[in-house]
């Protein structure tokens, strides 16, 4: 977390593959346009990380993630001065490197983070956009192209952990949900390597978990899970194999949900 | 594969049927059918006999095949029935094998005749020749189809739906389930005395005369006998919930409401081997009589404070400890610039990871029924001694820095199972609060299911930790109109079996209670029960049933045949 030097998370010849849904393309160049801060919101699986990655690699600008964790301090966020020889020497954290060279920060499940680590980017999120240096006693002004993202999953929903209204106000908040079924389809093909038809039988499946009356699953099948799914058919498995152990298994502990929700890939899948 | 349990097919139902369908095995010898909610598949059958049954009845279900105006022209025509069951249900299983290549395995070959339902049944009223419906097709049932929709067919006025009773039509009172049970002996209310009330004696009298609790008026889990009311088993499109006032009040304060909420939880039908769906309302409301504070005391004891303070932790990081298993960077950056400086502070630069955060969540579910007005020999009925143990409890935890909270429970029959909040979550536990606590009246009856997953859902909403405990303080059997015996046990069972479920551990305590206990410990387990007179006894082992309650629940729990 102490790095200093730069690392370009992605060169600029391999762009990450994004099929975008909504208007949500538009919505984050304008924000990043305004400098504005965006809120990610989507259930697990939708292609939040992806969408970030996309975003920065078609503004031009570096991206800086950084994956919350209950124990982050706000040190691990801003830097922290270290003894180099006889003196001390600060060292910039991630969201320091993010504002003072414009990159765009991208804090991942941010309501895991405790709540006043995340209140060290309050200044960041609005008008001021500035991030103060106690150590220093210094305040940096963000660079322009500087922006703030964060992600957040609202079914994790607990009383304890949740974002908090001050800091969510700050944001424009982006919603993404799973694709369209053609368009997830080929998502799965692309990214899984496999042809159109085994991913549209995949996608049919995840489309027709997700859409049970009633369900008890806590999580439906993602697109991440469908992928998997996708992968382990590319690497030889059949598909109902893959199926079985990359959906149903995954999906829930309860025996009696996992042998319903095998009856239904079963019959989804087609009969061999 | 050999498992005969149709539960499984019930998401592959529910996904073809558009709706949430449950899939049961229908009485021996019946075909398979379905009454719109449920599919009946023939019992005994094999696993892929069901599957195609469970397939043929959930394809008409989703494609409208079922709807009533097909189904009425049905009625009383089987051998139209049947005709009509053979073309839809090709027809139907033509339709899925689009998106569900099973049913294309099924497919009975060559193209449907109809390509609709009106088709379908116009062609089945007609003369042509059609083949006969192979066996696992099924039946139709127009029946069971059409009776939801057999309620009355205007939309009820206001005043129709007010409940008026003319005065010579008022049932009599022992027809009337919600009094107080006739069994009552009359010689046991001779005794019941406030100056001579010892509970030893009373003990005594009960064993001498026999005079447990009377058997009331009907088997267990039956509805109250009321005249000229007409009971149905399914409502009509238009039926409305009586506009009762609902009085929240404790033990006579109209008025007192702050917060109106009430929701249906169902109950355990032992009888009848199912639930009974929305049966119980349980209301929780906040309670918000005035109180005098100055009643507000609580026993302090410091041995269940050291008992309790041990448990319910979650690992914490320490920073700048002396010792520990990581190095903590800042705190050793620190150091070296103080000793660089000339200082020499201590060397606390460890990171150290102790058990420290309180992750246990806890709901305290007071019986507040009237079962428990004996007194013991110092004065102290059983409901005080159990208020009493409710508030140290309660102020214990909370001083350690547990989520808690405190409702009463009582019952006055299956539509007012009221849970009034002393404390909730969010709330301090103050001395207004332990007033109300002090001040609460015992009445009403004790169904203990139906409060116990009113508390379990408060408890799993809003206690927000990892560790969740519903400790109920009863002194006695569940008991209320039409609850009873081995129904009220059943479904207690029921209830904390699917507490357990949900990842909610339960501990029944009986404080000051010398009637039997027996059913209690029975339905909540050896090891989830304990006895005492007072709490002050339970204080030194508190800790070790917290444990067996918590772990009872991590571990694997019997699977079910």
């Amino acid at each position: 977390m102490l790095t200093d030097r730069p690392s370009p998370v992605r060169s600029a010849s391999e762009a990450p593959f994004y099929r975008a849904v909504g208007d949500e393309m538009e919505v984050f160049q304008a924000a990043a346009g305004g400098g504005l801060p965006v809120l990610l919101k989507g259930p697990t699986g939708c292609g939040k990380t992806r969408f970030v990655q996309a975003m920065a690699h078609e503004l031009g600008r570096e991206l800086i993630t950084i994956a919350g964790h209950e124990d982050m301090t706000s040190a691990d966020l801003v830097g922290r001065l270290l003894l180099k020889g006889g003196e001390t020497v600060w060292v910039d954290g991630p969201l320091t490197r993010a504002v003072r060279e414009g990159a765009i920060c991208y804090l991942d499940e941010v309501v895991e983070a405790r709540q006043d680590t995340i209140v060290v980017i309050h200044p960041l999120a609005d008008h001021r956009r500035e991030l103060a240096l106690d150590r220093l006693g210094t305040t940096l002004p963000a660079a322009p192209g500087f922006q703030l993202v964060i992600s957040y999953n609202p079914g994790y929903q607990s009383v304890l952990k949740n974002i908090k209204e001050s800091t969510r106000q700050r944001f424009v908040a982006i919603e993404l949900g799973f694709p369209p079924a053609e368009i997830e389809a080929h998502i799965v093909s692309h990214e899984a390597g496999i042809d159109a038809e085994t991913a549209g039988t995949l996608v049919r499946l995840g489309n027709t978990i997700r859409g049970l009356d009633g369900s008890p699953l806590r999580e439906v099948s993602s697109t991440r899970m469908l992928i998997l799914a996708g992968a382990l058919v590319a690497h030889g498995l059949s598909l109902r194999g893959a199926a079985r152990s990359a959906i149903v298994h995954t999906l829930s502990d309860d025996p009696d949900v996992v042998r319903a929700l095998g009856e239904l890939a079963d019959a989804v899948l087609p009969q061999t | 594969m050999t498992d005969p349990d149709p539960g499984r097919f019930r998401f592959l139902a529910t996904s073809i049927a558009g709706r949430s369908v449950d899939v049961a095995e229908a009485r021996a010898g019946e075909a398979a059918h379905t009454d719109g909610q449920v599919i009946f598949v023939s019992a005994g059958g094999t696993a892929a006999r069901q599957r195609s049954e469970t397939l043929v009845q959930s394809a008409l279900l989703g494609a409208g095949s079922l709807d009533p105006r097909w189904i009425k022209a049905l009625r009383a025509r089987p051998a139209t029935a049947r005709r009509y069951l053979a073309l839809e249900g090709r027809r139907v299983l033509a339709e899925l094998t689009e998106r569900y290549p099973l049913a294309a395995a099924l497919s009975l070959g060559g193209q449907p005749r109809t390509a609709t339902a009106r088709e379908s049944l116009d062609l089945a009223r007609s003369r042509a020749e059609v083949p006969e419906p192979p066996g696992w097709f099924g039946v139709i049932r127009p029946s069971r189809l059409l009776a939801p929709a057999a309620g009355p067919g205007a939309r009820a006025t206001d005043r129709e739906l007010r409940l008026e009773f003319d005065p010579l039509d008022i049932p009599e009172a022992e027809d009337d389930g919600d009094q107080q049970q006739s069994g009552e002996s009359k010689i046991l209310k001779l005794f019941e005395n406030p100056l001579f009330a010892s509970q030893t004696l009373m003990d005594y009298f009960r064993k001498l005369l026999g005079g447990s609790r009377g058997t009331g008026d009907g088997a267990a889990g039956a509805e109250a006998k009321v005249r000229s009311i007409r009971q149905a088993h399914q409502v009509g499109a238009h039926a409305r919930p009586l506009s009762t006032r609902i009085r929240f009040t404790d033990d006579g304060r109209p008025g007192s409401a702050i917060g109106v909420g009430g929701a249906f939880h169902p109950e355990w039908d032992v009888h009848n081997d199912r639930y009974r769906v929305d049966w119980c309302r349980v209301i929780d409301f906040p309670l918000a009589v005035a109180a005098d504070i100055s009643a507000a005391g609580v026993t302090y004891d410091a041995v269940l404070r050291r008992r309790l303070s041990r448990i319910g932790l979650g690992p914490t990081i320490l920073r700048g400890r002396p010792d520990g298993d990581e190095i903590d960077t800042g705190a050793l950056i620190d150091l070296f610039v103080d000793v660089r400086c000339g200082h020499t502070p201590p060397e606390h630069i460890y990171l150290d990871r102790r058990k420290l955060a309180r992750d246990l969540g806890v709901l305290i579910l007071l019986d507040a029924s009237g079962s428990a007005t004996d007194a013991d020999s110092a004065g102290l009925a059983v409901h005080d001694h159990q208020r009493r143990a409710a508030a140290t409890l309660a102020a214990t935890l909370e001083e350690l820095g547990d989520r808690v909270a405190v409702y009463a429970f009582r019952s006055h029959g299956r539509h007012s199972v009221h849970l009034p909040a002393i404390k909730t979550f969010g709330q301090r536990f103050d001395a207004l609060g332990r007033a109300r606590l002090n001040q609460l009246q015992p009445s009403g009856y004790t169904r203990l299911g139906a409060g116990i997953r009113g508390a379990g859902e408060i408890l799993k909403t809003e206690a927000g930790t990892p560790h969740r405990l519903l400790v109920v303080l009863s002194d006695g059997f569940p008991y209320d109109n039409g609850y009873e015996g081995r129904y009220a046990e059943a479904d207690v069972s029921k209830a904390l079996e699917e507490l357990h479920a949900d990842g909610v551990a339960s501990l029944c305590l009986s404080i000051g209670a010398a009637t039997t206990t027996d059913a209690l410990e029975r339905v909540f387990g050896s090891t989830n029960f304990a006895g005492a007179a007072t709490l002050t006894d339970l204080s030194p082992r508190m800790d070790a049933l917290f444990l067996a309650s918590l772990r009872h629940l991590a571990a694997p729990l019997p699977v079910l045949a």
